[in-house]
């Protein structure tokens, strides 16, 4: 989120990730664009959340993971579009 | 005994520049003037605290959140304030008062009481006098009297943006300053109060929310509507207040402009038991000695302009050097810096026996302990803040682009993580 003169910047802005599926459609390897990839280890919670559905809807169903050597992220799927993204949790 | 003398004055100009805080801003940085400008509120970084007339058309109002203010004006700029530059630019827009007259009483950031008793004999009439406040502050920096050009001003901020009342007592000349159009001024004669406060609108009495929402309930919207119902039922509803309220709106209260003192110089000396010529036993004994001359109690409230040390020799012979601050100063470092450059360049010919440090001039306000905000912990914060714009500066000459940022509160209820919080970029 930036505003009209690129004073405000989001703290912690979604970065766009590929992943690999498993037969539960969970992630099971996680692609970040700069092209370092890592397998999901463990699963903690997952949710799913719908927001602004009356202008433009936002849909999303977010999951926290352990990657490979520790790391925790969580990663969602914008079910309006398929792309996944990952994001520090909270 | 010596008896402070008492600076007062039952006439009074009151010097009035709305926005304050923003118009520095935007005389630092002209480009923000085009723009919907807010500044964030200084002890809470979510919330705006004052706002320029373009975000204002779009809605946006002092006090909001930054949420609510983005949402009503997705281009607003936000702006860190800046209190110590603030409070500079208005220590020196009372210094430049005080060359008009000795009787000047800061309020607020941006508005100031001048005395003008006893003026007219210099300058003439209410007229003239006011004139010769717009003229002082205008050719402080040029050292002139002569009509000088915009950009040549005690202060850059926009004449434009000053406007002047005048009258007898400070509520008269304060409500005649807010009828002020931008650059001129409103004189209300002695006399005439009565007349001239009648048709005003209740809302520049000093009031709280509540009475002010009980009186305009009970049909009250001007200061004459309040003087025409009986004193004692206005006392009776509101009380004490309420007595202070009739007469400040009947033009009866006249409260005078308290000036205060300008210090004579402060002395501190040191007389050595055996005459010395180490110069880092000197450089150390003159940091003592601005100390001690720091420390004396009515030095409060002043930031050092002059500073003279002056030393006896061995043989009678002296030394003397001395250094007005461009920036008057309030810290050991500042002041006794350019005394040691000089100590260095052209040190005393002789041993020293006796060594005296004197302030001899002085700059309203400091910065370091601030004009409206005297307490430690506005000092400790001041100074803290000085220090990392300090360090701003530095890292930004190093690395040459922007990389601090300052962390707000945007929507900390949102479910969308990152529409919580957000990065301002930090300029110090």
């Amino acid at each position: 989120m930036r505003n009209g003169t690129d004073r405000l910047r989001a703290l912690n802005a979604p970065q766009r990730v590929r992943v690999e599926l498993d037969e539960q459609r969970r992630p099971r390897v996680v692609k970040r664009e700069a092209g370092n990839e890592k397998r999901v280890e463990s699963f903690g919670e997952n949710w799913r959340m719908d927001d602004e559905w009356w202008r433009q809807p936002i849909v999303r169903r977010y999951v926290e993971v352990v990657l490979e050597g520790g790391g925790r992220v969580v990663l969602f799927e914008d079910l309006m579009t398929g792309e996944w993204f990952a994001q520090m949790p909270a | 005994m010596t008896r402070t003398p008492r600076l007062t004055s039952d006439t009074a100009a009151c010097c009035w520049i709305p926005l304050f805080a923003l118009r520095c801003e935007t005389a630092r940085r002209p480009e923000l003037a085009a723009l919907p400008l807010a500044l964030l509120a200084p002890d809470d970084t979510r919330r705006l605290w004052q706002v320029a007339p373009l975000a204002r058309r779009a809605g946006v109002k002092p006090g909001m959140t930054v949420s609510q203010a983005i949402g009503l004006c997705p281009a607003l700029k936000l702006c860190e304030p800046d209190p110590v530059h603030y409070d500079e630019q208005f220590a020196r827009l009372v210094a430049a008062l005080v060359t008009v007259s000795p009787v000047v009483e800061p309020v607020e950031l941006g508005r100031v009481f001048v005395g003008t008793d006893g003026l007219e004999g210099l300058y003439g009439g209410a007229e003239e006098i006011v004139e010769a406040i717009k003229r002082g502050t205008r050719n402080a920096e040029c050292g002139t009297e002569m009509e000088s050009s915009l950009d040549c001003s005690a202060f850059p901020l926009p004449r434009s943006a000053f406007r002047v009342g005048w009258g007898r007592g400070k509520f008269v000349s304060w409500v005649a300053a807010t009828r002020a159009k931008p650059g001129e001024a409103v004189i209300v004669p002695v006399g005439g109060e009565a007349k001239f406060l009648a048709s005003q609108r209740l809302a520049v009495l000093p009031l709280d929310p509540d009475t002010h929402r009980r009186l305009l309930q009970l049909g009250v919207k001007t200061l004459g509507a309040l003087v025409a119902l009986p004193e004692e039922a206005v006392v009776s509803q509101f009380g004490r207040a309420g007595r202070r309220l009739w007469r400040l709106a009947a033009g009866l209260v006249s409260e005078p402009v308290v000036g205060r003192v300008v210090p004579e110089p402060i002395v501190a000396a040191l007389t050595f038991f055996t005459p010395v010529g180490d110069r880092d036993l000197l450089a150390h004994a003159l940091d003592k000695l601005v100390d001690r001359a720091l420390g004396d109690p009515r030095r409060s409230g002043w930031r050092v302009q002059v500073v003279r040390v002056h030393a006896e020799l061995e043989h009678g012979a002296s030394w003397l050097v001395a250094a007005t601050l461009k920036d008057p100063a309030a810290t050991r470092e500042r002041i006794a810096a350019p005394l040691k450059t000089q100590l260095e360049r052209s040190p005393p010919a002789g041993a020293v026996e006796r060594l005296v440090v004197e302030f001899t001039a002085f700059a309203p306000g400091t910065a370091e302990l601030q004009l409206f905000a005297r307490d430690a912990g506005a000092a400790a914060r001041a100074g803290r803040r000085r220090a990392l714009q300090s360090a701003a500066r530095e890292i930004a000459l190093r690395i040459r682009r922007p990389m601090l940022y300052h962390v707000i509160e945007v929507q900390p209820w949102s479910r969308l993580p990152e529409r919580r919080y957000a990065l301002i970029d930090f300029e110090p």
